[in-house]
């Protein structure tokens, strides 16, 4: 029987590195998983996703063990995202400034190119941050709105209101897309 | 019920997030209006899309390669080894670095015993290639003292592992 995500976390903490490597191997495809939702990219979804685990190991002993491993793997890999979708929209915020002295006629082609691409994929990409949340973890990796609510240190209430708002703005821009 | 409140219980409704009741009304209700019936089977069909966006499998090299990605990183990130133990040790990591300080210290003076009272040659010269002292880490104190709040077992099981090893032999052997 394969041994709990607790028992190997005791085991890395005396320092055997089995464990340490289960424990990744184990997890890391759900954390890959997780980041490339959220940022669209491998890049970025790599680099999240070892980043998540960097910090779940440094601070595995802060870890109360109220929730599963990987719940608190979702917690900071989400926190990561969350924090790197925003440094993402302050530079793309002063790149648009910058942008907007330069050729206006390239940009506007260059984005009604863009438009026709991936109707629904620019839908997700558009959604508010913490509506992507709540859809990610409940379309793609089966949340109960509960542990979506632990995850995004909301209320069960705020998470499923949150993925209701997500699936209605989805719905209303595939419509007003095929009309 | 009315067409809004059926609105209002559509996603909840499609994942069967509704008591057994409301799920019967909402389904009393779609059976007669076919607003309703459409706006839910949209929905439906938003979810089914959504749940059909897949994502790239990076491929079996990146993720045999991933654990090794998170150990080499983790080892730095972690602040390197401290320089001197000092807060708070307790148990065996404190019998571990008080045993290192003690060999590091009377191979020391072993030496200075061996060496006599005034050498009459430049120290570069005395030197033989055996006195190679183990290296201990040269280290920030802000960042020994964070990996020590950190984790002050691991700590000292890096710093132990950090030693040479091949120094540390010749340091029993000596003593």
């Amino acid at each position: 029987m394969a041994e709990s995500d607790y028992q190997l976390l005791d085991r890395y903490a005396t320092g055997d590195g089995a464990a340490f490597e289960e424990l990744v191997t184990r997890h890391q495809k759900t954390i890959y998983d997780l980041a490339y939702r959220m940022m669209e990219n491998h890049a970025d979804a790599a680099d999240l996703a070892q980043r998540t685990f960097v910090q779940a190991f440094l601070h595995h002993q802060s870890f109360k063990r109220e929730s599963g491993f990987r719940t608190w793997l979702y917690q900071i890999g989400m926190n990561l995202c969350r924090n790197a979708i925003r440094d993402q929209a302050r530079r793309v915020h002063e790149d648009v400034t910058e942008l907007e002295l330069a050729d206006s006629q390239d940009i506007l082609a260059e984005v009604a190119g863009t438009e026709m691409k991936d109707r629904l994929g620019r839908a997700i990409r558009t959604l508010p941050t913490r509506q992507k949340e709540a859809l990610v973890l409940r379309v793609y990796h089966d949340h109960a709105f509960s542990e979506i609510g632990m995850i995004m240190s909301c209320s069960e209430g705020a998470a499923k209101a949150n993925y209701h708002h997500a699936v209605d703005r989805l719905r209303r821009a595939l419509v007003s897309g095929e009309g | 019920m009315t067409c809004h409140e059926i609105k209002e219980l559509t996603v909840p409704y499609l994942e069967l997030d509704l008591e057994p009741s409301r799920i019967r009304d909402v389904t009393v209700h779609l059976d007669g209006c076919a607003e309703c019936r459409a706006e839910m089977e949209a929905v439906r069909q938003v979810l089914v899309r959504v749940k059909g966006v897949a994502v790239p499998d990076p491929g079996d090299r990146f993720w045999n390669e991933f654990p090794d990605k998170v150990r080499r990183e983790l080892a730095r990130e972690r602040p390197p080894i401290p320089s001197g133990l000092r807060k708070g040790l307790t148990g065996w990591p404190m019998a571990l670095a008080a045993s290192v300080l003690l060999l590091v210290g009377a191979w020391s003076l072993k030496g200075l015993v061996a060496q006599g009272p005034a050498p009459a040659q430049p120290r570069a010269v005395a030197q033989t290639p055996q006195a190679v002292e183990p290296e201990l880490p040269q280290l920030a104190e802000a960042d020994w003292q964070a990996f020590w709040d950190e984790d002050p077992d691991m700590a000292l099981v890096e710093m132990a592992a950090s030693l040479d090893r091949q120094a540390v032999d010749r340091l029993f052997g000596e003593i």
